[in-house]
């Protein structure tokens, strides 16, 4: 089956064992946080699998039509879900680490900015190219009508595609996505770093000063590694391409959820452990 | 007021930087065919349509760019670290990062075209040699002025991440940036160019790419002339705007309203972007008109 031709049917279906061993999972992986690391450990492993999730949530919005989308044979934007994800996410992340030393709520809101800023610029280009580089108006394959503008469809498919462009939900879903994941991975960071600062001085048994610049590295390394885990996780849930929230595949996030949460957490036990004496 | 002026000046710089590099890293993509419609360069000799494209798409192009990006900035970073200078250790450092692309490109091609040997496509070797020098100097520009802007970030700005992070995050940027807004116009307009203009592949022409050029059999290099034009100007423009728009409401209202400021500027750009998406959208809706009557579609 090819990508266009993909339908969410039976890879759609939520299997409720593996969902609870997941959560079971999660728990334990807290657990074992709880007890080596109560304190300062256990709150930034609990920011990291925010973080994490917000990032596999945010993954489900972004319009990515993948090949066919590159021959206009399918809506979206013509890159792979994870790339293009971690692509706004990091941009996002990268305005979040410069806003750290305002604290945290006004560098999550930056981070996430950055994000859905940088999805909103790709997107506007996106269709800046297929209308006045190929002369073909934006039509979704999934559903009718827009569910935000009303417009129809249908009629502006072109013959023997799927649809083509990004129609305005798409829009709105690529800067959601973009906003989520600069926000998680924002999170993630600013988490890290905090616990980096305050456990490394007395490791190393260096100042705090000369702490910041192995802090602030492997804090960043950890987010963009964690980053990464999520987005290519999630891309796995939608198996492909997806046209944003409108998409029927989106309803399959309460899998890539639980999924992510248990992921982030055990990379934020390994980065949380590399900080704590045994 | 001194700080911000020399903000803004070097908030001009790397988004002129940006907009080389997106340019050039659309340009390098399309000449090499690492972008989605490379899927169609694969599948061509086994439709029976053999073809002189080149042929390196074994990574995406974000993490690629990821990688070399990574790589130029990280050596740069070291020959720093030896007090070379900084316009030299640059250089260097993107040069190295070069000759690692021109081995992904070589192993690439060769590897991905001899699997194609059951449909009797063979490995030119004169394409090899003319197309990946050429993919390497585009290559050269695109991580040349991404880690050029990361340098600048880092240093002039104050960014607190490390050099090597910093090119790691803008090459993924890069290629995401790159790839989403110049795939369409290579694999629609110039892989397909015998399809109708104003509108899309039909799926059962998969494969039947364009072959043959005014004289002769058709090759990457007049392909990355042609993308050149609209999608790398867009991919540069897009990548541009990201970067400059990102460090401008950063380094102009980061003090303001202890960083809300910036965040409210975010917000309005967004807006205005949405609006013009929006316009652009409409106004194709108006112009180019529906393909077919209206009527009730099966979602």
């Amino acid at each position: 089956m090819s990508a266009v031709a993909a339908k969410p049917a039976a890879g759609g279906a939520m299997n409720p064992t593996a969902m609870a061993v997941g959560i079971v999972m999660l728990i334990i992986i807290l657990g074992i946080c709880y007890v080596v690391s109560p304190g300062i450990g256990l709150m930034a492993l609990i920011g990291v699998v925010v973080g994490g999730v917000l990032i596999g949530f945010g993954t489900h919005f972004v319009p990515v039509g993948g090949a066919p989308a590159a021959m206009g044979q399918a809506p979206g934007i013509a890159t792979g879900v994870a790339m293009l994800a971690a692509g706004a996410g990091l941009a996002g992340l990268f305005g979040g680490a410069w806003a750290a030393e305002q604290g945290l709520v006004v560098a999550v809101v930056t981070g996430g900015v950055g994000g859905g800023l940088m999805m909103a610029i790709t997107c506007m280009m996106v269709n800046f190219v297929y209308v006045f580089g190929m002369g073909i108006p934006s039509a979704s394959g999934k559903v009718a009508k827009d569910p935000i503008t009303g417009d129809t469809q249908a009629e502006f498919k072109s013959q023997g595609t799927e649809g083509h462009g990004l129609p305005f939900i798409s829009f709105v879903g690529g800067v959601i996505g973009g906003t989520l994941g600069g926000a998680g991975g924002t999170l993630i960071y600013i988490q890290l770093l905090s616990l980096y600062e305050e456990m490394l001085p007395g490791m190393m048994q260096i100042t705090e000063a000369q702490v910041m610049p192995i802090a602030v590295s492997a804090a960043g390394m950890f987010a963009v590694g964690l980053f990464l885990v999520n987005a290519v996780l999630t891309a796995y849930n939608i198996t492909g391409t997806i046209e944003g929230p409108h998409d029927p595949k989106f309803k399959r996030w309460p899998r890539a959820i639980v999924a992510s949460a248990v992921a982030s957490a055990l990379c934020g036990l390994v980065a949380v452990l590399i900080v704590v004496p045994m | 007021m001194e700080h911000i002026v020399f903000g803004i000046g070097i908030t001009a710089l790397a988004g002129a930087l940006a907009t080389v590099a997106g340019s050039a890293e659309d340009t390098e993509s399309n000449i090499g065919s690492q972008g989605d419609p490379n899927s169609q360069v694969q599948l061509a000799p086994q439709m029976g349509f053999l073809h002189r494209i080149f042929n390196k798409a074994v990574a995406g192009e974000p993490p690629a760019y990821g990688l070399w990006c990574c790589l130029g900035a990280g050596l740069a970073w070291a020959f720093m670290a030896m007090q070379f200078n900084p316009v030299l250790a640059i250089v260097l450092g993107c040069v190295l990062a070069t000759f690692v692309q021109g081995v992904y490109a070589t192993t690439a091609y060769v590897g991905r075209t001899a699997s194609l040997a059951k449909f009797g496509q063979p490995v030119y070797v004169d394409i090899l040699k003319s197309m990946t020098s050429v993919t390497m100097a585009h290559a050269f520009i695109a991580i040349f002025c991404t880690v050029t802007l990361c340098h600048l970030i880092n240093t002039a700005l104050g960014h607190p991440f490390p050099l090597p992070l910093l090119g790691l995050i803008w090459g993924i940027a890069l290629g995401a940036a790159g790839s989403a807004t110049g795939n369409p116009y290579y694999g629609k307009e110039r892989q397909y160019q015998n399809q109708k203009f104003g509108a899309g592949v039909p799926i059962s022409a998969s494969g039947n790419i364009v072959r043959f050029a005014e004289a002769g059999e058709r090759n990457s290099i007049d392909n990355g002339f042609f993308t050149h034009k609209i999608g790398g100007s867009a991919s540069g423009i897009c990548f541009g705007l990201i970067v400059f728009l990102e460090l401008w409401r950063t380094v102009l209202f980061e003090q303001v309203s202890a960083g809300w400021g910036a965040i409210i500027v975010g917000v309005l750009i967004i807006l205005i972007f949405t609006v013009i998406d929006r316009y652009i959208e409409v106004w194709a809706r108006k112009n180019y008109g529906p393909y077919t009557e209206a009527k009730e579609a099966s979602s």
